[in-house]
């Protein structure tokens, strides 16, 4: 397997498993860990993860398949998730995910062909109060129209 | 013990027992897709749904322990409506691909729609959330993911008894699945249970697909013939030939399992069978009726006794025969032949796989049964020692092989004979050399008793008369014996078992009737 964490990173993921009562409640920790590192969880490193907590390949697999916060397939640079839940869509999502799927040329769960963007809808982010939102990578984007996230898209280029 | 009320009905039952387990007791059926008397349970079907006296909501049977006083009912208007919601949920995306289907006419999905459901979709077929289909998962199981309802009977089984948990559920909501992860196929050699115990049809046996359907097919209560362990199984067969083994229920041998080699073993029954009694003569062979074949082997068994003296006859026995079949084996060895030279070879060509499990080692189904009846091993090998040495100037022979002898030795150490006689059931070595071949009835064929490795007696039962020209091996001795003098009045497998239990210590006290279903275990050394 050439997949393997760094480190910096074993060290860290040593440091978690210390947190947890069982493997079992570390699958997902561990899950995001190895986001983070190698961008996407590719079946290689699922099969990573498992052989680290010492499960079953499938068994982390079907972790990772129910969640949705983990990425199966390789994303862009930059993860445009825009809310369409219920308040989102009051104040406009609809037309804000067009917009952007528009501008970038991609459908939501694609990604542009230089590999800078992938555009996903999402269900409720937790932040109805500063509807519609968007969250790209870690950081939100709230109280959004067109122009904001032109500005905002423009500004990641 | 608890006393509860289950539609009205007062029962008494063990503490602990879930409502679902004590409606069967009682005869009453409560539906139900995930609860597996040998598995963990999940409670996640939701068919099991009664109502139960002080509850507000409806309780699933299989995980509702019984108490005193508890008012249970399964029968309601209320009760009915919540299964037929459930079943209905099962059903959004099920492709209904029934006429394609392997599972349909044995499918959990079809008689409970037909008795609790009824309703006419609410969905158009386009709505529905297809899966993939036809997955080759490895083992000998197919996976058809649309069709799964979830019940994650599979997933228990391959964590709870062979331990290898290939299968997992992927995904979520309506798009939930099982799969295996890519690149780990099934990887036990249990797998075709994951066919019996899924209750649709979304994992179907490879090695059954589309031969048969089932409502062609019936059954016979049998032993798998495949190794010492004896699971109990159910033999499926159409006319006279043989389609699949399915396990029986036996907490103390099998549970509700048994292994992949042995759901093969029906193919003995269907492939290269010898099917007419064929002697060789002057070089030539010629099949032959019944009367003439026994006559002229026993004939050149008389013969021979007459000219070279009883100890230049041999009697080979075979653990594949049933206890009946060697006790008369024995009989007409000692008692009509009169010969000391009986034994028999526990040794087979079989690739000796064992688990400590239910594969044993040995892969006769009855090597126990011929020790208990004072067969001996090492007469087998004197015997072979005595036709090297050319004292053996006639043979009898039971099988299809001789020990774990490859063809040639066995073809080298029968040509020292100047007859062999051999009663079988396929064609191999032993029918290629032989000068008078008594084709015998397979394992589905006639009745009779295996004994296995832990002394367990344990009877099968003829599930169709035997094929082509063959005859179970009890008429075939009598035969025998009667034409050498023997006045034997045997008639079927009972009455040689009577005789058994009455002059065989280890199997003192025992019939048919005590047997059973489930057998017992021999005494004496057992």
């Amino acid at each position: 397997m050439s997949l393997a964490f760094s480190e910096d990173t074993r060290a860290r993921h040593e440091r978690m498993l210390a947190r947890y009562p069982n493997r079992e409640a570390a699958i997902l920790p561990t899950l995001h860990l190895a986001q983070r590192e190698f961008g996407h969880l590719s079946a290689e490193a699922i099969a990573y993860v498992a052989s680290l907590l010492g499960f079953t390949p499938a068994r982390v697999e079907g972790v990772a398949t129910f969640y949705t916060m983990y990425n199966r397939k390789p994303v862009g640079k930059y993860h445009l998730q825009v809310c369409r839940n219920l308040s989102c869509s009051l104040m406009g999502a609809e037309h804000l995910i067009e917009h952007v799927a528009g501008r970038l040329g991609v459908r939501p769960g694609e990604t542009t062909a230089d590999g800078k963007f992938t555009l996903s809808t999402v269900e409720c982010l937790g932040s109805c109060g500063t509807a519609p939102v968007m969250q790209v990578n870690d950081d939100y984007y709230e109280d959004l129209s067109e122009d904001k996230v032109d500005a905002i898209l423009d500004g990641l280029r | 013990m608890p006393n509860f009320t289950l539609n009205g009905i007062s029962v008494d039952v063990p503490e602990g027992t879930t409502v679902l387990q004590a409606a069967k007791t009682v005869g009453i059926e409560i539906p139900h897709y995930c609860y597996h008397p040998n598995l963990s349970i999940a409670g996640n079907c939701r068919m099991c749904l009664v109502e139960v006296e002080k509850f507000p909501k409806l309780q699933i049977a299989c995980n509702t322990v019984v108490t005193e006083g508890m008012v249970v009912k399964s029968d309601t208007e209320k009760v009915r409506q919540a299964v037929t919601g459930v079943l209905e949920l099962m059903l959004i995306n099920h492709p209904v691909d029934c006429p394609i289907c392997d599972q349909a006419g044995e499918c959990g999905l079809q008689i409970y729609y037909m008795k609790y459901g009824l309703h006419k979709s609410r969905f158009a077929f386009e709505d529905k959330v297809h899966k993939k289909k036809v997955q080759d998962i490895g083992g000998q199981i197919v996976l058809d993911a649309e069709r799964c309802i979830l019940c994650s009977r599979c997933i228990r089984f391959l964590q709870e008894v062979t331990g290898t948990s290939e299968l997992e559920f992927f995904r979520r909501g309506d798009h939930s699945e099982i799969s295996i992860f890519p690149g780990r196929p099934l990887d036990n050699q249990y797998t075709g249970n994951l066919a019996d115990i899924c209750p649709v049809g979304a994992l179907t046996s490879k090695d059954f697909r589309f031969k048969c359907r089932v409502w062609f097919l019936r059954g016979t209560r049998s032993i798998c013939p495949g190794c010492a362990n004896g699971c109990n199984v159910e033999a499926h067969f159409k006319e006279d030939i043989v389609y699949r083994l399915k396990p029986r229920r036996n907490d103390d041998v099998n549970r509700t399992w048994m292994c992949d080699p042995g759901r093969l073993e029906y193919k003995k029954a269907n492939e290269a069978r010898l099917l007419t009694p064929v002697v060789r003569e002057n070089g030539g062979l010629k099949a032959e009726a019944w009367e003439a074949a026994l006559s002229f082997a026993a004939f050149r068994l008389w013969e021979t006794v007459e000219a070279h003296g009883a100890a230049s006859v041999a009697v080979i026995a075979s653990p594949a025969f049933s206890n009946e079949e060697l006790y008369l084996a024995r009989k007409l060895a000692e008692e009509v032949l009169r010969t000391p030279n009986v034994g028999f070879s526990p040794r087979s060509s079989g690739n000796g796989l064992s688990d400590d499990f239910l594969i044993k080692a040995d892969k006769n189904p009855n090597t126990r049964g011929a020790q208990l009846l004072g067969i001996s091993e090492e007469k087998f090998d004197d015997i072979v020692r005595k036709i090297e040495g050319g004292e053996v100037k006639a043979l009898l022979v039971f099988g299809n092989e001789l020990a774990d002898f490859p063809g040639e030795r066995t073809a080298e150490l029968l040509s020292r004979v100047p007859f062999v006689a051999q009663v079988g059931t396929n064609e191999g070595a032993v029918s290629l050399a032989a000068h008078a071949v008594l084709p015998s009835a397979s394992f589905v064929e006639r009745g009779g008793t295996f004994t296995n490795h832990a002394g367990r007696v344990q009877r099968f039962w003829m599930g169709f008369p035997p094929r082509g020209n063959a005859r179970g091996g009890i008429e075939i001795l009598v035969g025998l014996a009667n034409r050498l003098g023997a006045g034997w009045t045997f008639a079927g497998e009972a009455s040689v078992f009577r005789a058994i239990a009455r002059s065989e210590a280890p199997f003192a006290g025992m019939s048919y009737e005590s047997l059973g279903e489930l057998g017992q275990i021999a005494g004496g050394k057992g």
